[in-house]
């Protein structure tokens, strides 16, 4: 092996190793800011994160904010995607509807905890590439649909859990009919180009619904200036 | 200032006033840099004049360029760099255009009011000229009538110094400008936070309506994603119409809806129909009707006759065309509507989007909005019949805001005796609907709204009766603030709560009509000290915008304007200099502080603040023109200064009254009524810079130039200071203030012209 291929694969492992450390870190701040399940942890330790945002900005990769992802997209800030996973309780053997694919990177954490995932995603691009993306990593259990996700995956409903990524002003009635009873969905509901709450939906065991408002965000489009 | 309000947010248009007295102070400074003053001042006042129009056409275009968010002003230290450059670079037409100005004053420091009036006019008249043009032109091709405006002036300036280079070269940016009227060069660039561009990215999305106002630009977009059912019941199982997205100045205000007869179970589902679960509604009057769900929910569920009131005549006539006999569109504000009818409702209802523009959480902290103050309140309760019901519904602001406000303020407006039977508070899981009716809920109309809540879902946060705050059923929430409040409010007791409450809720009145205002300097500090700092800019950014915004004109005036000058001072200084510079800083800072004032309050009465701005800044514009002129001739002394003092001092105390007296008048006459309340103060409010610089400056360039860079300096932080002082202590307090303001200046001139007696001026032969 020449020096050379033995320099760039030495360089290759420490910027891995780097990426690594800065991922550990992240979610180390992530547990401080109140993230505690430990599956939901591991996931994030476990999913490259860098690998679902442009390539121009894997350096930002793990920094607690959101990035765009093209298309008008972003890829929602770490702590958030803990917050959200952690509320939907995952466990191996769960079966979970997710609207607004964006990156995979949602489905890619929740794939890590076990869970088998169903995910729709409006925009075809987005969506392709997505699932290539997916499929490379080595998720199996995610499958990606390009869908409006208003009508959720009717085929493969019931579903232990639902989470939603794209912000509206209502929760569509078909996602609350595909919750199996015990089950929870995450959705932010407001009113669109403001700021939106976080609401936890829990269907009990008879099928009635009750909701609990968690907290604000904002669910960005797109940041100016990275278009 | 409309672009800025619609690819921003409307408080950043009230920085635009900053702006140009940046331009304005900056020029003074350049004044003071150069070294031969008299005489050669011909030459750069054409010159300057050239290229305020150059720099008119470049600027829009160069500041496109600028990456600023302005969400991101609390936790991202460079937005205020950009915040900076923004606004030296927005300022720098201004800057020219004022050098310009201040050239020609410099030269004849003696006959000071004829140049500075004619300036005052000039700027009156293209106040009014640019509400004529932004109703026929959208505002990016509006954008380019100040820089025609501007190189006609050029013209002028090289006709009369006979420059012909100078003129071929303005007539060129002259033609350039008019074709960007027709072309424009620039876009409008929108920022990604407005609901605009989340449902334009939308598959498929397209733009079928476009229309262009002063009181907005409505967009209307159609794609199958789009849905708006604000607050919808989870219960609801059913099929939804066929919308499309309406939008005012790029946020989100409605939908255009395709309603069918199936589409009743759902208008049954939604917050809007929770006061029909009262009973039948026959007289329904809407504020904000060109929303379309409040008008629709009153349709099905049988009401005879719906009143909708729409401040947007192009929303309302969007609407109008959906075409339904029962209902009757009035176009015009909604509070000059409810105080001018005779007609009564069994149902007055305000929806979360009610009024001008979406209510998108706390982005509106620091507009005006005077619809849900405790008189507004008041008024619409007065409008009901005998077991009518006052309905308002918000978002649920997480924790919880402005509901617990609305709570607070139906409550005042009810009083003490009629709120502990007269008060109800519904919640879903995302909207909060307060219901304030006189005569009181009866036992059966209790319960039907119970079963009724039931059945959707909805909690009932507070009825008549109950002794303790309820719990919350079906819809679980951290803080149950708003059930504490409402038990507050009816017990007596609300000043407690107030007090104890991590944010500010009191009632807003008319005299300090934020109702999104939530946020104190003390609580912000506590807020951020409690670690929730992330996600707070998100929500009330706009008070940290503007505090941010006044930093910046502290130092960006100071920089600009200040230190040259105090360098300049040292060869200069003089006793009694320091007099020079309050004098000028005390009018400057009074001349604006006034001018907001009479805005915000003249917002009331004329119902929305495009038509106040237009008024107020031509008024005072040609009017301090004219006293300015007036001054040349017959203005001595400090005595118009005092008489004006008293006058505004008459304003702070009474204004707000004749405003409400007011109210019921047609349009016209309330139009007339603020000019005419405007021509006197705007009179004497021209008369001080003037007849200061000819007793503190004259016959020398150098004091002239000092003397318009503190005022410049003085109205730069003049801006976002009157904003911040009208935020937290109301309009009345800044009308107070401007009186104060030229008081003493008043008082500071009659002391310094008594002991020198100012030499005597020749008239021109």
């Amino acid at each position: 092996m020449t020096r050379l291929a033995l320099a760039l694969i030495l360089a290759a492992s420490a910027a891995d190793d780097w990426r690594t450390t800065e991922r550990l870190l992240l979610v180390r701040q992530i547990e401080a800011q109140g993230v505690k399940d430990g599956a939901t942890l591991a996931a994030l330790r476990a999913v490259p994160r860098h690998e679902f945002v442009p390539a121009a900005l894997a350096d930002r990769a793990y920094g607690d904010h959101p990035l765009p992802i093209g298309h008008g997209q972003t890829i929602s800030q770490p702590y958030i995607v803990g917050f959200m996973t952690e509320m939907l309780r995952p466990r191996p053997g769960m079966k979970v509807l997710e609207v607004g694919t964006g990156s995979g990177y949602q489905a890619a954490v929740l794939a890590e905890t076990g869970a088998t995932v169903k995910t729709v995603e409006i925009f075809e691009s987005l969506a392709r590439e997505a699932s290539e993306r997916l499929k490379r990593l080595g998720y199996k259990s995610v499958e990606v649909r390009h869908a409006d996700g208003h009508f959720g995956w009717k085929e493969a409903a019931p579903f232990d859990a639902i989470i939603v990524t794209a912000a509206a002003g209502y929760i569509p009635p078909a996602l609350i009919e595909q919750l199996k009873p015990g089950g929870r969905m995450v959705i932010p509901v407001g009113s669109v180009g403001g700021v939106q709450n976080l609401i936890l939906v829990e269907k009990d065991a008879k099928g009635e619904i009750s909701t609990e408002a968690l907290l604000p965000v904002r669910f960005v489009p797109m940041l100016k200036g990275m278009r | 200032m409309r672009l800025f309000a619609i690819e921003h947010f409307h408080h950043f248009a009230s920085m635009a006033i900053g702006v140009v007295m940046l331009g304005f102070g900056a020029s003074g400074t350049l004044l003071t840099l150069r070294r031969k003053m008299a005489g050669a001042l011909a030459r750069p006042f054409g010159n300057a004049a050239l290229l305020a129009a150059v720099l008119l056409i470049a600027v829009p275009a160069a500041v496109e360029l600028l990456p600023f968010d302005p969400t991101q002003l609390a936790v991202d230290p460079r937005q205020w760099a950009w915040l900076a450059v923004l606004e030296a670079t927005l300022a720098l037409p201004f800057a020219a255009g004022a050098f310009a100005t201040l050239a020609a004053l410099a030269e004849s420091a003696d006959r000071p009011g004829r140049l500075y009036g004619a300036s005052f006019v000039g700027a009156g008249v293209g106040a009014l000229a640019a509400l004529g043009v932004l109703s026929w032109l959208e505002p990016v091709r509006a954008l380019a009538t100040p820089a025609v405006l501007a190189s006609l002036g050029a013209i002028a300036a090289a006709a009369a110094t006979e420059r012909r280079g100078l003129a071929l070269l303005s007539a060129a940016c002259a033609a350039v400008a008019t074709v960007c009227l027709a072309l424009p060069p620039w876009s409008l660039d929108i920022t990604p936070y407005k609901a605009l561009s989340q449902v334009e990215a939308f598959p498929g999305a397209r733009r079928v309506i476009e229309k262009s106002g002063a009181l907005g630009w409505v967009v209307g977009v159609e794609t199958p994603a789009f849905r708006h059912a604000p607050g919808l019941s989870l219960t609801y199982t059913g099929e939804f119409p066929a919308q499309t997205a309406l939008f005012v100045d790029a946020q989100l205000a409605g939908a255009l809806t395709s309603w069918t007869a199936d589409s009743f179970p759902l208008l049954t589902a939604l917050p809007a129909a929770i006061p029909f679960a009262l009973g039948s509604r026959e007289r329904v009057l809407v504020i904000g009707g060109g929303e379309g769900i409040e008008v629709a929910a009153a349709l099905a569920h049988g009401a005879r006759k719906v009143v909708a009131v729409e401040l947007s005549p192009d929303l309302a006539e969007l609407q109008r065309g959906r075409g339904n006999t029962n209902v009757v569109w009035v176009i015009g504000d909604a509070r000059s509507y409810v105080a001018r009818t005779d007609e009564s409702f069994d149902l007055v209802t305000l929806g979360p989007a009610g009024g001008f523009g979406a209510s998108a959480g706390g982005l509106h902290a620091l507009s005006e909005d005077y619809l849900h103050t405790v008189d507004a309140y008041a008024s619409y309760l007065g409008r009901l019949r005998p077991g009518g019901v006052l309905a308002v519904t918000r978002w649920l602001d997480v924790p919880p805001r402005e509901s617990v406000r609305v709570v607070a303020t139906a409550g005042r407006a009810l009083g003490r005796e009629r709120v502990r039977r007269g008060l109800l508070v519904a919640r879903s899981w995302g909207t909060v609907t307060t219901l304030a009716k006189p005569d009181g809920f009866s036992q059966e109309e209790l319960a039907r709204l119970d079963q009724w809540c039931r059945t959707r879902r909805f909690d009932i946060d507070w009825r008549p009766g109950d002794l303790e705050p309820p719990v919350p059923r079906f819809n679980r929430i951290a803080d149950p603030a708003i059930s504490r409040a409402a038990s507050a409010v009816v017990a007596g007791t609300e000043r407690a709560f107030f007090d104890g409450y991590p944010f500010v809720v009191e009632p807003v009145t008319d005299g300090r009509p934020f109702p999104h205002h939530f946020l104190d300097l003390r609580r912000a500090r506590r807020l951020f000290a409690a670690g929730r700092g992330e996600w707070l800019p998100f929500a009330e950014w706009g008070v940290l915008a503007l505090a941010a915004a006044l930093v910046q004109a502290v130092v960006l005036a100071g920089l600009l304007t200040l230190v040259p000058v105090a360098v300049s001072l040292r060869a200069a200084w003089r006793p009694g200099l320091p007099w020079l510079f309050a004098y000028f800083a005390l009018i400057g800072l009074a001349y604006l502080a006034a001018e907001i004032a009479a805005i915000q309050q003249l917002a009331l009465l004329l119902g929305h603040p495009v038509y106040a701005v237009t008024a107020v800044l031509t008024v005072m514009l040609i009017c301090s023109g004219a006293g300015s002129v007036w001054s040349d001739r017959r203005g001595e002394g400090a005595a118009p200064t005092f008489v004006l003092a008293a006058w505004l001092a008459m304003y702070a105390v009474g204004l707000l009254g004749l405003a409400h007296a007011l109210q019921p008048q047609p349009l016209g006459m309330r139009v007339a009524a603020s000019v005419a309340l405007l021509v006197p103060p705007a009179f004497l409010m021209g008369t001080p810079f003037p007849i200061g610089l000819r007793a503190l400056a004259v016959g020398d360039p150098t004091r002239v130039a000092w003397a318009w860079a503190m005022n410049g300096f003085a109205s730069v932080v003049a801006a976002p200071l009157s904003a911040l002082i009208a935020l937290e202590a109301g309009t009345p307090a800044l009308f107070a203030l401007a009186s104060a303001a030229y008081a003493l200046a008043a008082l500071g001139l009659a002391n310094r012209t008594r002991r020198r007696p100012q030499a005597r001026i020749l008239q021109d032969p």
